[in-house]
């Protein structure tokens, strides 16, 4: 792990110089601020559009907090995450056609050093945005809801935060596999698409980390879903990802 | 105890697919010795400067660096070393300083160092007085940046994949000048296709053809080795040139003749007896002689007697 230190050092440096300090921060900002507001929006504007139909009468509860913790949820899971994909498609692949890897890596920088500096960076930038845009969330919501079950939406903000790391481990290893960006991400979305399916598999989301999934929701509505074995195969995964990122990245010839 | 040589290879074989990039390349570079690494475009310069950097594995034979083995090399040997590609790529956010900044922290060198030489090497670098992003630099301000960067750890061994390809005139004249100001302290071997460029400050050099390497002597041994083959006559008087050549045609020694008004400038097979010839053929046209001289042979004429082709 020769000149880790320096490396991710110079990653988050690049993080605060670049776009990339403002565009994941800036989505979870937005969403942790819309959503509260969409929740609290959306039954009225259901009932107007079901206003314009004779006949038809919808009753929808008055939206509560939880809606917009959920809401918040949804915008994690789907935008988040395909940004997470987006932008990690070319953590290293871009650095090695640019040139960049070359003229770091003939320095006392082991690749080893390289690919967990991007892994740790990735995750700190992430978890930095993904608190602001929780905190914005919670506030938010206290003022158009008051208070909500703040505790669940953090248990289940921390376990979707357990996937997402997983999912920047994925994409850095699928960097270092693909020599083109398009072909990462087109692995990584199909790493994303393929745990979403493998979710709803019962024994899969029993023993296996896609059970991240429902223990994502199930912890913001308080379903005792057993977390142990999920979490602790996301562990092992990230773990064994990055070790095998590490692998792949050293075989390669530059 | 002698140091082990700043370059060794052993039967460096690397294919890729059918394409045999070296071909069982032997090479032995001196300590402290200023290196040209000579061939064309695709001759597998750049595959060899790669090996030796530890970014490609060969796929036969060995390669040795400052006395280890370029497979297994540890950060300490790579902390010997100084590396600029044939593109180098930078950060396009950073400044010239700060990539320098960053490039003494990957040496693990203390903060007091990493100030001097950064100010040293941007002043030499002409960049002293730069402070925009690399991304808006011309490629000859990144060329001198690789360069300075590749210097930031005082190497021993300085590697350069065409250093000067990029430059203007004046900024390749800056970075030979800069390349002998290393002769004696740090061995530098560097990677070219212009003769010029080899000639002007390498002590010894290689020629490398399709991926082998066809002669490697030091500059002054091989062009003293290399027969003088070619003979300048000047003439008195406009347009003789072409008089002579005239009677010179179908002379058995004869290779090539080419003319301008008043001078000749003839390739031959025997030295001896175009001596002889040549005169002769000047007073039988009628001409006034004004020089006479066998030219000495360059390293040109070695590459084209080798290659079969000028570098450039």
């Amino acid at each position: 792990m020769t000149g880790f230190g320096a490396f991710l050092h110079k990653e988050l440096t690049e993080i605060r110089r670049t776009w990339r300090l403002w565009v994941v921060p800036g989505i979870l900002v937005f969403f942790g601020l819309t959503s509260p507001i969409i929740a609290a929006l959306t039954p009225a504007l259901v009932q107007s559009m079901s206003a314009s139909q004779p006949g038809v009468v919808i009753r929808i509860p008055a939206p509560r907090a939880l809606d917009a913790y959920l809401q918040f949820l949804k915008g994690l899971n789907q935008f988040v995450l395909i940004a997470v994909v987006i932008a990690g498609a070319g953590v290293v692949s871009g650095e090695r056609a640019s040139g960049t890897a070359i003229l770091a890596l003939t320095k006392p920088l082991s690749r080893g050093a390289f690919v967990v500096a991007k892994i740790l960076s990735q995750t700190v930038l992430l978890v930095a945005a993904t608190a602001l845009g929780t905190a914005v969330c919670l506030g938010m919501t206290a003022v158009v809801f008051g208070e909500g079950n703040r505790a669940g939406l953090v248990a289940a903000v921390a376990l979707w935060l357990l996937y997402a790391t997983l999912l920047i481990v994925v994409m850095t290893l699928c960097s270092a596999a693909f020599r083109s960006r398009g072909a990462a991400a087109g692995a990584g979305l199909a790493f994303y698409f393929l745990t979403l399916l493998l979710s709803a598999w019962g024994p899969a989301a029993r023993y296996g980390f896609v059970g991240l999934w429902p223990a994502i929701s199930g912890a913001l509505v308080g379903k005792g879903l057993a977390l142990g074995w999920p979490v602790a195969t996301a562990v092992v995964a990230i773990g064994v990802g990055t070790v095998a990122a590490v692998r792949i990245f050293e075989r390669q010839e530059l | 105890m002698n140091a082990p040589p700043a370059i060794e290879l052993r039967g460096l074989t690397k294919r890729f697919g059918d394409t045999l990039a070296l071909d069982h390349v032997h090479l032995v570079v001196r300590p402290g010795a200023v290196f040209g690494f000579l061939g064309r475009n695709g001759a597998g310069k750049t595959t060899a400067l790669r090996i030796l950097s530890g970014l490609a594995r060969p796929t036969e034979g060995t390669a040795h660096v400052l006395g280890h083995d370029v497979t297994g090399a540890t950060d300490a040997v790579r902390a010997q070393i100084g590396f600029l590609p044939d593109v180098p790529g930078f950060y396009p956010w950073m400044t010239a300083r700060e990539y320098l900044d960053f490039a003494g922290q990957l040496f693990a060198l203390d903060r007091t160092t990493i100030d001097e030489r950064a100010n040293a090497l941007l002043e030499m670098a002409g960049l002293a007085s730069v402070t925009t992003r690399v991304g808006s630099f011309s490629r000859g301000m990144k060329q001198r940046l690789g360069i300075a960067q590749a210097l930031i750890n005082a190497p021993s061994l300085l590697m350069l994949d065409e250093p000067t390809s990029a430059l203007d005139p004046i900024g390749r004249r800056e970075v030979l000048e800069m390349v002998a100001s290393l002769r004696g302290r740090t061995t530098v071997f560097f990677s070219t296709h212009i003769l010029a460029d080899v000639e002007r400050v390498c002590d010894a050099v290689a020629i490398l053809e399709r991926g082998r390497i066809v002669e490697s002597a030091d500059i002054a041994e091989l062009t003293a080795r290399a027969p003088a083959n070619r003979l300048v006559v000047e003439l008195e008087d406009d347009g003789a040139a072409a008089l002579v050549a005239s009677e010179l045609a179908g002379r058995t020694w004869l290779k090539s003749v080419d003319t301008a008004e008043r001078t000749l400038r003839i390739a031959v097979s025997d030295l001896l007896a175009a001596q002889r010839e040549i005169p002769a053929a000047i007073t039988s046209a009628g001409v006034a002689l004004r020089r006479f001289e066998i030219e000495e042979a360059s390293l040109e004429d070695v590459f084209v007697e080798l290659v079969g082709g000028p570098a450039r």
